[in-house]
């Protein structure tokens, strides 16, 4: 049984491959413009990377997810983001029931009960302050050459510096300002991931926190996001691994479950 | 003779022979919205993919809308006394002035240009553009639906009023937008101002105090129309006017009771027609909108007695607050994930879900504060959540979606307190959706598709 799930986000393309529910093929690429041609080349790299000389319309199921899943034209099924993501963190960490996604332009909270059901959820998409692409233009504005220099640097800040905008345009003046005025690059971006923190924690925080939290998508890998998380709700965030496949993996596990129907 | 709008005017429910008598005001009318053949065939796309144009009730509704939008533009040429009122309203006091004198027309402009130029034309958002324009600019999360007022009466498509009820009392920015055309424009305007919050842990009761107050706002209001209008207020206008308009309560509960079966039978798209209707029309619309609903009433019946509904039978039942104004596809997307709707909170007024009205006052304007206290929306934020609960044993509902205007103070401002208090007494879901019910602009039904999509899948789960 060879299954396959897409996620096209706002940010990047994932696609997972499973075959007897095993992950056999994973491929991440930026979106760009043309998402039909990123579609193409992270099919094909995961295809690769699974072994197959097959097409990916030849595999058994497919579903899509993200922003743009109903562009995805050989798709068998679309699956909301948020589905995908609860599928696919209980897969990882079968003791999930708190989630945290962070990605390139959303952000979202699901609890989720024993049995993997979603029994409530919050997301923002509509502002960019607690999602990666804050992050991607404070790196731009301190100029951090790799955005996974971004956490251990914010790590190794004495005094974080508060910033104090809750808009990402604001912010990003703001910290211009303060680095003008001398204010050191780490403990900016100490305030800036404490900001990103802080700002995701509010919205989650209408729903119930239980153990065990975790923490999926593209800014799940930044050390120092997780950390504020973790300090603005006292308990750990376990962060499975790839946690920016999670929605991907989700998608090909419902499509698994689709044909086992 | 036929000519470019008869198909689409046919389409939404006119007969021949009312298009033959008013084709003049309708060329009139269609002039000055910039309305041309070309929209003529856009509208008919626009209202076919939009609207269960096979009820025939559905059809006149639509036409019942557009006989609105013509006495709304014609009615400075006719010279009628304009009154404007906003939305959400208190009725009565517009009710009121309609029936005092045939010469005196009395509308909620905003939502007749939402509903015809938005639902039928897809063509509101140059209106929206030009209020935007001229005082209510983008980017300052003011409400669209003033913008569609402002914008209507910038373009010269909609009249400048001869006088403003502004609503105040539910929302202070209708009220300000209001001001601005008054400052423009002239436009004497008598506020109705209230205090909209009970207590929490009051409900149902609620101070006289408040009924007094908004009471004597009322009275005042009516009492400087008369001034500014030069007419005459009868003793029995009140009761006149709620008889007059009695007929399309009754049918709104009767509908309620239609709305009751699974599957559902209609959309709560045309739900939506028809409520906003009586929330916006006090003369033609309600005339039409009456018969317009005895028709669909019985065709609904039918489809009832059938089995046939929009849903699948099963399907998960949630309460919207509002359908949507001008854009149809963000209200369908609802159903389209596979939940069936079978109430809003404003057809839910009319349902059996309100209390009975407390008083015994005399005065036009205490009787219609005192009703107004049992409603719900002008009562607080309890009561709503009393309100939902309520809906949700009467309809069997699932769950419920609580849309909230990002930019609408009074709704946004409790909307997770909301959830959390109406999830907490019914034990039902709900989904807190952020959302814009007046302009699809920044909130496009794909854009909201994710959080329904997952709202449903959680509800369709916990049916099993």
């Amino acid at each position: 049984m060879l299954v396959a799930g897409i996620d096209v986000g706002a940010a990047t393309a994932k696609t997972v491959i499973l075959e007897d529910g095993k992950i056999t093929g994973c491929a991440i690429k930026p979106v760009g413009h043309d998402i039909k041609l990123v579609t193409k080349e992270i099919s094909k790299e995961a295809l690769y990377r699974a072994g197959l000389s097959i097409s990916m319309e030849s595999l058994d199921y497919i579903v899509s997810t993200g922003y743009a899943r109903e562009s995805i034209e050989f798709a068998d099924k679309t699956v909301s983001e948020i589905i995908c993501h609860a599928k696919g963190a209980c897969f990882m960490i079968p003791s999930t029931r708190f989630l945290i996604d962070m990605g390139g332009q959303d952000s979202k909270a699901i609890e989720i009960d024993q049995e993997g059901n979603i029994i409530n959820f919050i997301m923002n998409d509509k502002c960019a302050a607690g999602t990666g692409r804050f992050l991607e233009v404070m790196a731009h504005i301190l100029q951090v050459e790799s955005m996974d220099d971004m956490g251990p640097l914010a790590l190794q800040s004495k005094e974080p510096c508060p910033i104090s905008s809750t808009c990402t345009i604001f912010a990003e003046t703001e910290v211009v300002v303060l680095r003008a005025g001398g204010k050191g690059r780490n403990d900016l971006l100490a305030g800036v991931h404490k900001s990103v923190a802080s700002r995701v924690a509010a919205m989650a925080k209408n729903l119930t926190c239980k153990p065990d939290t975790v923490f999926t998508g593209g800014v799940a890998r930044n050390t120092g996001v997780k950390k504020y998380l973790e300090e603005e709700f006292e308990r750990e965030f376990l962060v499975p691994e790839e946690p920016q496949m999670i929605g991907a993996l989700g998608a090909a596990l419902i499509a698994q479950a689709q044909l086992l129907k | 003779m036929s000519s470019y709008y008869d198909k689409l005017l046919t389409l939404c429910g006119f007969e021949y022979e009312e298009i033959k008598m008013e084709r003049p005001r309708i060329e009139a009318s269609f002039e000055r919205l910039g309305l041309g053949p070309e929209d003529m065939d856009t509208a008919d796309t626009w209202v076919r993919q939009n609207h269960d144009v096979s009820l025939e009730g559905v059809r006149k509704l639509l036409g019942a809308w557009l006989k609105e939008l013509i006495d709304l533009v014609l009615a400075r040429d006719e010279r009628k006394k304009i009154v404007y009122y906003g939305f959400p309203a208190i009725l009565g006091p517009g009710l009121i002035l309609s029936a005092s004198s045939e010469d005196v027309f009395v509308s909620a402009p905003d939502m007749v240009l939402d509903h015809t130029m938005g639902q039928i034309f897809n063509k509101l958002a140059p209106i929206l553009e030009a209020g935007e324009a001229n005082g209510l600019p983008p980017g300052h999360a003011l409400c669209s639906l003033w913008q569609a007022k402002v914008g209507g009466i910038a373009k010269g498509m909609i009249p400048v009023p001869d006088f403003a009820l502004a609503s105040s009392y539910y929302c202070d920015m209708g009220s300000k937008a209001d001001d601005l055309v008054t400052a423009k424009y002239g436009v004497p305007i008598a506020y109705i101002d209230g205090v909209m919050d009970s207590k929490w842990g009051e409900y149902p009761e609620y101070l006289p105090e408040r009924v007094h107050y908004l009471g004597a706002q009322i009275n005042q209001a009516l009492e400087k129309a008369e001034e500014v209008l030069k007419i005459k207020i009868a003793p029995d206008a009140w009761e006149k006017s709620r008889k007059s308009s009695q007929p399309f309560r009754d049918n709104l509960a009767r509908l309620v009771e239609v709305m009751k079966a699974d599957p559902v039978p209609v959309s709560v798209v045309e739900l939506e027609l028809l409520e906003a209707l009586s929330s916006s029309s006090t003369g033609r619309g309600i005339r039409e909108g009456i018969k317009a609903m005895d028709i669909l009433i019985h065709e609904l019946e039918k489809r009832v007695e059938a089995g046939i509904g929009v849903t699948e039978k099963g399907a998960p039942r949630v309460m919207v607050r509002l359908g949507h104004t001008s854009d149809p596809r963000v209200t369908r997307l609802i159903e389209s994930t596979g939940l069936a709707v079978p109430l809003t909170f404003i057809l839910g007024s009319f349902g059996g879900v309100k209390v009975n009205p407390r008083g015994n006052y005399t005065t036009p304007g205490e009787i219609i504060a005192d009703y107004e206290m049992t409603g719900g929306y002008y009562h607080g934020t309890e009561a709503q959540v009393h309100f939902y609960e309520k809906a949700a044993e009467l309809m069997k509902l699932d769950g419920f979606i609580s849309q909230y205007l990002y930019n609408c103070r009074p709704v946004a401002t409790i909307s997770h307190i909301q959830k959390r208090y109406l999830e907490e007494k019914t034990g039902l879901p709900v989904l807190s959706l952020e959302i814009d019910n007046f302009d699809s602009r920044a909130y496009s039904a794909d854009s909201l598709r994710t959080k329904v999509e997952t709202f449903a899948e959680l509800l369709k789960a916990k049916k099993k």
